[in-house]
């Protein structure tokens, strides 16, 4: 018996309080006038002890309700030996299906031992389930054995990576609804990475007995392609040659050379020979990855020769894509920032942009969509029809970087982006004649490659109430310096100073030339969701979550070649989880197209076995609670709370108590 | 109907001493017109044979007329016998266990007896009202307004103090020289021999005297809920009783100490009624008129 919360139990302290009431107040019984005592003899020590007898029972019924309130607070329990209930046991069955199960016979040799144990079991009530990254229950719990078999035999080998720690608390939340005793049968090539991170994780409830049933009793040697890098975006054809690195691994393997192939869509282009050691590591280059215009589905191979071919390639998906356009509208009277920009744009690596400045007057006949970012810089005017279209293009997915520079300090307001301008600062004026970068967003990646602006002077800013938008740079006197801002599918980034080296130095220092590329490419969509993911990742589809009036439906290809999302999904999903390896396509809210590769988690390629004693401990957690847990019938005590009883104990010494009470006190109205 | 009113209970809620008086006795009066065995009226009561010097008025000519010989007709003539009460006011007379306590049930009692002899049978009537000492005396009269004399002096009687017989019983006997009926109420918390010893002399002297015992129900049956404390009203002293002593020994004390009371009084020739003030007035006045009617 125990309390599940037993610091009530120092409500025990009340218990002096009708001791007290009772036993230790001063009786004060009022004296009765009479004609005369002439014929009255003392009874004193009688009467006395006939008090306190007659209160006796009151005193006990009171410290009895008192006694199970505190009780009931402190809810206790007892420990109900499950012997009674051992027939309604439930048998859960559950059979490792991860990506690891693949080499050999494993999961074959799974099912068997899981239909060996449902045919020793009988009739007894069982349930069957497939584990793979998580917990996926194939049945009810039932004895109609038939449905067992036919569950078992359903299970599938798949490509997730297994976590026992996530197989616990799975039992763990089932243990707490089922209420009776688990017999729980892991049938499973306990392999080392599927331990959770900490022991503790993998603790089961007491009244879950864990039974393991490992299908391989042996760590078997393998190689695997562990990884591959290679770019998810090539452009053009002038582009320079695109490298693609592997890292080709083995465990529990002897030194052996490894013939490692480059495929590009079906086809072998490259093959090259490594030398793996022993148990160790080695990397191959690929120098030149010549793929066609459009998605690619590339695979990086090696002859493994070893009992799990699965895991002896790795897929990545590239696209290859002309320079798209970048446009930047300027002012007429501006022929720095086209400059600036277009050289910065054309410096760096992989020329992805290809830069096309005109002057405002000459915008209007343009259409924004055939761009894949425009900037405006130093606008003091902007026609109304170009604001339109304009902001319609950034509500559909469109990208804007806006320069501010000193003529938009007429305006009251930041067109498109919506900030109220609060004032201008012209820092030429101010001892110092500059200000530099106060605070700046690390994570940012146009001012991490830019090295966070370090030495950038800035003579002329706007300030500029913020609103919504994330501040990314503050200067020096907290002036937001650069801002972003999503609007419907789009992003807009609003820069409070120029992009000439009038209003600061910015355009001659170094760190402009990755400032600009990175922006380029976060604006243009080129970090792109695709190139090679792992199982069980997520995927972003959508951008905005309130916005539905512009969202536009996604669309998600599987491997199969089926679309796993439904129509409801795909207009509202978020995000979308891989669960197969193989190649996947996408179409995202904003248009885009995009294809990715997706590969098992490369832990599933370590095919070392958990210790036996790790084993043996987790088992022994399982059952813990009693010394006898080796026998199944009567190994598991369940805690079953007593409040109910001790309520309904509370309300008949109440009602007792109270009639009792009344008693007593109209007994003293009457001598009174 | 007027029987109702002679509830003590319901008297108390009567604030003139004099209604309440008239009330019970024209209530008892009336119960008694419908009972012919009481009367007192002139009537015949004997003949006796005619001796010289005897008034020959009273000679019952008709019987001479035809026997020839001289007889006298005797009735029942009234006589005025002085009624006397002697009202104990100690404190322990205001002892009441419900609305009416044996003050006032002794106060109704007099007033009755007052208004029955005045009114009824036109005698005098005095009071003599005391606990320890003689607190009021109103001689017994005849003259007009001694009814209202006799009833302010039932008001004034206010309880207090303890009773003491022994020390105004002389006094009694200096103050009711007349022969006549002395009636005296009160609760008797004294040992029966030491009450007669002290009222005996009253008898002596050729009053009839009638001992009223006035008890308040709960004197006899005390009713105790647990072990309390009891003040005595008259000594202020305090004793711790319980349920079971009151329940059993107390009541084979009070009996005693009634029946003991009872026979003392009866042995010494005067008369004893026990009266409990829950029970109505009939049996104390139809004690006084039994007296009456044996004194004509």
């Amino acid at each position: 018996m125990g309390f599940f919360a037993p610091w009530f139990l120092a409500g025990l302290a009340g218990l002096a309080l009708p001791v007290y009431l009772h036993l230790l107040k001063r009786q004060t019984a009022r004296p009765k006038p009479v004609s005369s005592l002439m014929l009255f003899e003392s009874r004193t020590q009688s009467s006395t002890r006939h008090r306190r007898l007659r209160y006796f029972l009151l005193l006990s019924l009171r410290l009895l309700v008192l006694l199970l309130l505190i009780l009931a607070f402190a809810n206790p329990f007892v420990n109900r030996n499950t012997t009674a209930l051992s027939s309604a046991r439930l048998v859960l069955l559950v059979v490792d299906n991860s990506f690891s199960m693949r080499a050999g016979t494993r999961l074959a040799d799974a099912k068997d031992a899981a239909m060996r144990v449902l045919s020793g079991k009988g009739a007894a009530r069982a349930q069957v389930a497939a584990f793979g990254s998580q917990l996926r229950l194939m049945t009810q719990p039932i004895e109609d054995q038939t449905a067992l078999r036919a569950a078992v035999q359903a299970i599938q080998p798949g490509d997730g990576h297994g976590n026992f720690g996530e197989l616990a608390r799975a039992v763990r939340a089932m243990a707490e609804s089922v209420h009776t005793p688990i017999e729980l049968h892991l049938f499973s090539d306990m392999q080392r990475g599927d331990l959770a991170a900490t022991f503790s994780d993998m603790t089961l409830p007491a009244n879950v007995k864990l039974e393991t049933h490992a299908v391989v009793l042996k760590a078997q040697p393998n190689w695997t392609v562990e990884s591959v890098d290679a770019p998810g975006q090539v452009w053009g054809k002038a582009a320079k040659p695109v490298h693609v690195q592997a890292v080709i691994a083995g465990y529990g393997t002897p030194a052996a050379q490894r013939t490692v192939s480059l495929v590009v869509n079906g086809k072998t282009t490259t093959t090259k020979t490594v030398v793996v050691p022993a148990n160790g590591r080695a990397t191959v280059d690929f120098p030149g990855l010549e793929v066609p215009y459009g998605f690619s589905r590339c695979e990086v191979k090696i002859d493994a020769a070893d009992a799990f071919p699965s895991d002896d390639l790795r897929r990545f998906a590239v696209e290859r894509s002309d320079p798209r356009k970048v446009l930047l509208i300027h002012n007429y009277s501006d022929n720095r920032s086209p400059l600036y920009v277009g050289a910065a744009l054309s410096a760096a690596a992989q020329s992805a942009f290809l830069l096309e400045s005109i002057d405002v007057n000459e915008a209007a006949d343009r259409q924004p969509s055939n761009y894949a970012f425009i900037v405006l810089s130093d606008l003091n005017t902007l026609p109304p029809l170009l604001e339109n279209s304009l902001t319609g293009y950034v509500r559909a997915g469109g990208s804007l970087l806006i320069a501010a520079g000193t003529s938009a300090g007429g305006r009251s307001q930041i067109p498109i982006f919506g900030a109220h301008i609060v004032e201008t600062r012209d820092y030429s004026r101010v001892p110092g004649r500059y200000m530099a970068v106060g605070s700046s967003d690390s994570s940012y990646p146009g001012v991490v490659q830019a090295g966070g602006w370090e030495g950038v002077k800035f003579f002329y800013a706007l300030d500029v109430d913020p609103g919504q938008a994330r501040v990314i740079v503050r200067l020096g006197d907290q002036t937001p310096l650069l801002l972003e801002k999503r609007i419907g599918e789009g992003r807009v980034v609003l820069f409070t100073s120029g992009l000439d080296n009038l209003t600061n130095d910015f355009p001659l220092q170094p760190a402009f030339v990755p400032f600009i590329e990175q922006t380029a490419r976060y604006l243009g969509g080129s970090e792109r969701q695709g190139g090679a993911r792992l199982v069980d990742a997520y995927l972003d589809l959508r951008n905005s979550r309130n916005d539905k009036a512009q969202a536009q439906g996604v669309e998600v290809t599987d491997p199969e070649g089926q679309r796993p999302l439904t129509l409801g999904e795909a207009a509202s999903a978020q995000s979308f989880q891989l669960t197969e390896a193989g190649y996947y396509q996408i179409r995202l809210a904003n248009g885009r197209q995009d294809e990715v590769g997706v590969n098992p988690d490369p832990k599933e390629s370590n095919l070392y076995l958990i210790d036996d004693a790790v084993l043996a401990l987790w088992r022994g957690n399982g059952g813990q609670a009693s010394p006898s847990s080796q026998i199944p019938s009567t190994a598991h005590k369940t805690a079953q709370t007593l409040w109910w009883y001790v309520i309904l104990l509370v309300l008949a010494f109440s009602l007792a108590e109270s009639a009792l009470a009344s008693r007593y006190l109209g007994t003293q109205r009457e001598e009174s | 109907m007027l029987q109702r009113f002679l509830n003590p209970s319901i008297l108390a809620g009567i604030s003139s001493l004099e209604l309440v008086a008239k009330t019970v006795v024209d209530g008892f009066v009336a119960g008694l017109h419908r009972s012919p065995d009481f009367g007192f009226s002139q009537e015949f009561a004997e003949y006796r044979a005619y001796t010289p010097g005897d008034d020959l008025r009273h000679i019952d000519w008709n019987v001479y007329a035809r026997s020839e010989r001289m007889v006298l007709k005797r009735y029942r003539g009234e006589t005025n016998s002085p009624l006397t009460v002697l009202l104990d006011a100690s404190n322990s007379m205001q002892f009441g266990s419900h609305g009416v306590n044996k003050m006032d049930y002794a106060r109704y009692l007099a007033a009755s007896l007052f208004y029955l002899a005045i009114h009824g049978q036109r005698d005098a009537a005095g009071l003599i009202t005391f606990d320890d000492e003689i607190r009021n005396y109103i001689r017994p009269s005849t003259r007009q307004g001694q009814l209202h004399r006799l009833l302010a002096g039932l008001e004034q009687a206010e309880a207090r103090a303890r009773t003491d017989f022994s020390k105004p019983m002389r006094y009694f006997q200096e103050l009711v020289r007349r022969r006549g009926m002395v009636l005296i109420v009160s609760d008797f918390w004294e040992p029966p021999e030491s009450i007669v010893r002290t009222i005996e002399p009253l008898r002596f002297h050729g009053n009839e005297v009638v001992l009223f015992h006035v008890l308040d129900p709960e004197d006899v049956r005390p009713q105790l809920h647990g072990p309390s404390i009891l003040v005595d009203m008259e000594t202020q002293n305090q004793l711790e009783v319980t349920p079971d002593y009151t329940r059993t020994e107390y009541r084979e004390k009070i009996e005693a100490h009634l029946a003991d009371l009872r026979d003392r009084t009866k042995a010494a020739g005067m008369g004893y009624c026990l009266l409990m003030t829950d029970r109505p007035l009939d049996d104390a006045l139809r004690e006084y008129l039994t007296l009456r009617g044996g004194r004509q």
